[in-house]
């Protein structure tokens, strides 16, 4: 599939069947995608726990299935549960800033060295950052954006893909994952029992509400052969409409099929 | 309250007469479209049947799920907690098909659901 047609067939898929296994090299290759994602400092915060639902213990799956999230759990053969590792910054104490350097990504045409690396910014910005509250929300951010390309390469591979917040404690519990770990999202992964489209691209606001140039207040210029060259490359696809009689349709058919509440 | 609580008698008054009730009624009208008070005659009798099972209205079922903190409307976590196992366990004890065990007891949670109330159930069939 095309990267923009992946951008644009992406739904939150909600409805899997339950029943039709996902490969395991499909799963490996939305890993290999997180891992590769940009990330500052090199750090690489994002960790994750991959569970087979089939392969899940009863205690296991029953102590995940809380009011909030027992049909999500049922329903995806996979789950990808996500983690912030807080302490990877005072393991590797800049070494992989250093890797950067040694490969040519950080240069001294930036002003980049082994020397700047470990007297300054180890000690003087990332060791103190750690500190910081504001540590555990700007590392996130760099986990965010490796699960993003894990759910991407989860809709190239024909998967539907769904980012859901569980139980953080009971994750912590269930999987036994080091108390430096902060749970974050779980994404679901299924073959969808729901249609492809969903009903549509989901609503969002105007681009010129979101995007501004030059400065606040003057919304980015929206070129319409843009639009219409993206809409070719199905990147910007129909919008799903409110109350749509075939879409309502279908979610009355999983409901029987899978005997749930209306 | 658990199971192994006497349940208070309750006396109900026509379903629709509960604002609850109304709530629900709306929902499903506004998300399903037609006429939810008519186009199942099991519903309000199922409903019915649990509020008796727990011994509460439809009113107080909400009250114990829900309440007001800061003037906004907020979920009871234990309480929601609550319902979902008394649900389950009402379900289970339905005689009948697996269809017809969920259809009870998807019944309530569909009363909760359109009340505000997050429930989920798993699959049921």
């Amino acid at each position: 599939m095309e990267f923009k047609e992946v951008i644009g067939r992406r739904r939150s898929i909600r409805f899997f069947d339950p029943d039709r296994p996902v490969e395991h090299e499909k799963i490996q290759k939305m890993l290999e995608a997180a891992r590769l994602a940009s990330c500052a400092v090199n750090a690489q915060w994002a960790r994750a726990i991959v569970a087979f639902r089939k392969d899940l213990t009863d205690d296991q799956f029953n102590r995940l299935k809380t009011p909030v999230a027992a049909l999500n759990v049922d329903l995806a053969p996979v789950h990808i549960h996500w983690f912030n590792d807080l302490s990877i910054v005072n393991k590797i104490k800049g070494s992989r800033l250093k890797e950067l350097v040694d490969v040519g990504a950080l240069a001294p045409t930036h002003g980049w060295s082994h020397k700047f690396v470990d007297d300054f910014v180890y000690p003087q910005i990332l060791e103190p950052m750690t500190k910081g509250p504001g540590y555990p929300i700007a590392s996130t951010f760099d986990v965010g954006g490796a699960m993003t390309q894990a759910l991407l390469t989860g809709v190239d591979e024909g998967l539907g893909v769904c980012l859901v917040t569980l139980n953080g404690a009971v994750l912590r519990e269930v999987f036994n994952v080091p108390e430096e770990w902060i749970p974050l999202s779980t994404i679901l992964v299924g073959y969808p029992a729901e249609s492809w489209d969903g009903g549509g691209q989901r609503p969002r606001p105007p681009f010129e509400e979101l995007y501004y140039e030059g400065a606040y207040g003057k919304p980015f210029r929206r070129d319409p052969a843009v639009t219409e060259e993206l809409k070719a490359a199905k990147m910007i696809q129909e919008p799903a409409k409110p109350h749509d009689p075939k879409r309502i349709a279908e979610i009355k058919k999983l409901a029987e099929q899978y005997g749930l509440p209306m | 309250m658990t199971e192994s609580e006497a349940q208070p008698e309750v006396i109900l008054k026509p379903m629709l007469e509960y604002a609850s009730v109304q709530t629900w009624m709306d929902g499903l009208r506004q998300h399903w479209g037609g006429d939810p008070e008519t186009d199942d005659p099991e519903r309000f009798p199922i409903f019915e049947a649990f509020c008796l099972h727990v011994g509460r209205d439809p009113d107080q079922i909400v009250k114990e799920t829900t309440m007001l903190k800061d003037g906004q409307r907020r979920i009871r976590i234990q309480g929601r907690n609550r319902y979902a196992a008394l649900i389950q366990d009402w379900q289970d004890a339905v005689e009948g098909s697996r269809f017809r065990k969920a259809k009870w007891g998807n019944t309530v949670r569909s009363f909760l659901i359109h009340n505000g109330v997050l429930l989920q159930s798993g699959v049921q069939t």
